[in-house]
């Protein structure tokens, strides 16, 4: 904003009276979301400071009779023994999702375009969206539902010749049900941004092309993919960005005991932690917490400078 | 795709008809499980038991709603996510209209500082047993103001409408001021009336969000007389408590018939039900608030 810039120097006194009259009417609309991010955004970033302690429940965050501990909890996750599997876990469960799902939204954006039917077009893609609008609850409970034995999932398997199974119980089948999951509830929201920037690409590119003999297929593969390869992009590094932000609402609705061993990521263990321990373990898993929040960081600033450098066009 | 391109200028007829099957096939997937649901969940016990009820309900059997509406738990739970979605939807655009103003003022003093303090929360979160412990010493812990409090300010959604804003020509703000407008006239005569869209936008993201939500929830509301909707859900379909429906089978009223299918009503089928029952607003409203979908992801596509 660089319009009506306000003149430094020789300010009259009304002019300066003006300007905080102005301050104090600007700040006081600011003060709502300043507390609210205050306490629930910035006070739990001082908070981490317990993951260098021996925090006790009731206890301060920063007090008198505070036992530091250095990196003892950092040190006890990486050789205890739940470092692995939530690790591996994590890491593997977002990259499943980031190479399945990634393609799908915008395999679907180009197949859209190609529809000449107006009222079809809109038909498959409010269709698409439905499984957005469905809570995550709700989805799980039918995906629940539906892998029983008698379940609709295990009726298909079974007319289709296969086998009825319990599938949730099996870990290694886990994998694939949570990114096909994925992939259902998201694609047709995910795929609003390609189509728009497929909408607004200049018509008149296509009609010379055409004039040139170039058929559908050239067409798509010569106008319009070129025309979303940097939204492909930016959406790729941004995904590469939260590659350690498994769907912990997911699979804390839908993991067993007998499925750990695939499914138990970062996430799911800090809420078991906190909801399970009453506060003994509040350090160690504010620790676990902590190494998660930094590689996060790192993975965004890093992928936003990349982002930067390709395109022109980092977040920030 | 096309076989031989030079032969049919614009596409041939098989690949128009494998691209509209292929997203047919894509439709279908998305809507037939909900179908199937809804239709089992309004069939006859006697059919609903064995699920194997696939295109429409077999008869038409309303019994499972009455027997669903019996339950209290639901009502409580239903009425407090309205209590969480109303409050939250309104608290947003009110905090995020009131914050984002100040930002694309070229008034305001250390705007930088202030922008900044937005952004780097969204970079960087107090992880969930600091904001557990915080909450906790306010005093917040297994109350509304757990859910509420968090719910009304979205730092994404400051940035949203300041973007938003910061399109609206400074001229009118300028001619505002000579006329003597004070910067909360401005804001609220002004600027809000021209960004009606992008509040439409933040009221449906909002109101989705909410009535979807339930991880907050599960973590600060133990009290069940406290909780959303979504958690009564969890309980009943995805912990597999047994429902306080099916107990009260027994007790129903009615002829012989009506009570044999009472007796029949299946767990899935009342699972089924209650899917929806809480599902039916979103059903209902997504349709008409697509379009605005569409305008938040665009929006928020801009640079911050």
């Amino acid at each position: 904003m660089s319009t009506a810039a306000v003149p430094k120097k020789k300010m009259s006194k009304q002019r300066k009276l003006m300007l905080l009259k102005d301050n104090i009417e600007l700040y006081s609309l600011f003060i709502p979301a300043f507390v609210v991010i205050a306490i629930y955004c910035y006070a739990p970033l001082f908070g981490y400071v317990i993951a260098f302690q021996d925090y006790m429940p009731g206890a301060s965050f920063f007090g008198r009779n505070i036992k530091w501990v250095g990196f003892k909890h950092f040190i006890d996750f990486y050789e205890g023994p739940f470092f692995k599997r939530l690790m591996v876990n994590t890491i593997w469960l977002s990259f499943l999702n980031l190479v399945w799902g990634f393609w799908v939204p915008i395999v679907f954006a180009l197949l859209l375009n190609e529809v000449n039917i107006l009222g079809y077009k809109k038909f498959i893609q409010t269709a698409s969206y439905l499984p957005y609008f469905i809570s995550m609850v709700v989805m799980c409970g039918m995906l629940i539902s539906f892998l029983n034995p008698n379940g609709l999932i295990n009726k298909l398997i079974v007319a289709l010749g296969g086998e009825a199974k319990a599938w949730r119980n099996m870990p290694d089948v886990f994998p694939e049900i949570y990114v096909l999951s994925n992939i259902w509830k998201g694609f047709g929201f995910n795929s609003i941004l390609y189509i728009s920037v497929i909408t607004s690409i200049d018509t008149s590119m296509y009609e010379s092309a055409r004039l040139d003999g170039a058929n559908r297929f050239q067409q798509a593969m010569h106008i319009t993919i070129p025309s979303i390869v940097p939204t492909i992009a930016i959406m790729l590094i941004m995904a590469v960005g939260s590659l350690l932000h498994a769907n912990t609402d997911f699979i804390l609705l839908m993991y067993v005991p007998a499925t750990y061993s695939k499914a138990d990521v970062i996430g799911t263990y800090i809420y078991r932690q906190l909801t399970e321990s009453a506060g003994k373990s509040f350090s160690f898993t504010t620790a676990v917490g902590l190494i998660q929040s930094v590689i996060n960081f790192l993975l965004v600033v890093i992928s936003n400078a990349i982002s930067d450098k390709l395109t022109g066009a980092g977040l920030f | 795709m096309a076989k031989n391109p030079n032969k049919i200028k614009n596409g041939s007829m098989t690949a128009t008809v494998i691209i509209y099957i292929i997203l047919a096939l894509l439709a279908l997937i998305c809507l037939y499980p909900v179908w199937y649901v809804i239709i089992i969940s309004f069939s006859r016990p006697i059919a609903a038991r064995t699920l194997d009820v696939f295109l429409i309900p077999k008869g038409f059997y309303t019994g499972s709603y009455t027997q669903l509406f019996k339950d209290d738990q639901m009502w409580v739970t239903y009425g407090n996510t309205l209590i969480y979605a109303s409050v939250c939807v309104v608290g947003m655009l009110i905090t995020s209209a009131m914050a984002a103003y100040p930002l694309t003022s070229p008034y305001l003093f250390a705007k930088k500082v202030w922008v900044f303090f937005i952004l780097i929360p969204m970079y960087f979160s107090g992880g969930l047993i600091p904001q557990f412990i915080v909450m906790s010493k306010l005093g917040m812990y297994n109350t509304r103001w757990a859910i509420l409090v968090p719910g009304i300010v979205s730092m994404w959604y400051i940035i949203l409408v300041r973007t938003y804003f910061s399109t609206i020509p400074e001229d009118l703000r300028e001619s505002a001021r000579i006329d003597g407008a004070n910067n909360y006239q401005i804001l609220l005569n002004v600027y809000i009336p021209t960004s009606k869209p992008i509040m439409a936008v933040i009221a449906i993201y909002t109101l989705v969000a909410q009535w979807n939500s339930w991880y907050a929830a599960s973590i600060y509301l133990i009290d069940q007389s406290l909780q959303p909707l979504q958690l009564y859900l969890r309980r009943k379909l995805v912990l597999a408590e047994k429902l306080a429906t099916e107990s009260m089978k027994g007790g129903g009223t009615g002829d012989g018939q009506q009570q044999l299918e009472l007796q029949l009503l299946s767990a899935d089928q009342l699972k089924y039900t209650m899917i929806v029952f809480s599902t039916l607003p979103m059903m209902l409203a997504y349709p008409f608030a697509q379009k605005y979908f569409v305008k938040g992801v665009m929006v928020g596509s801009l640079k911050g």
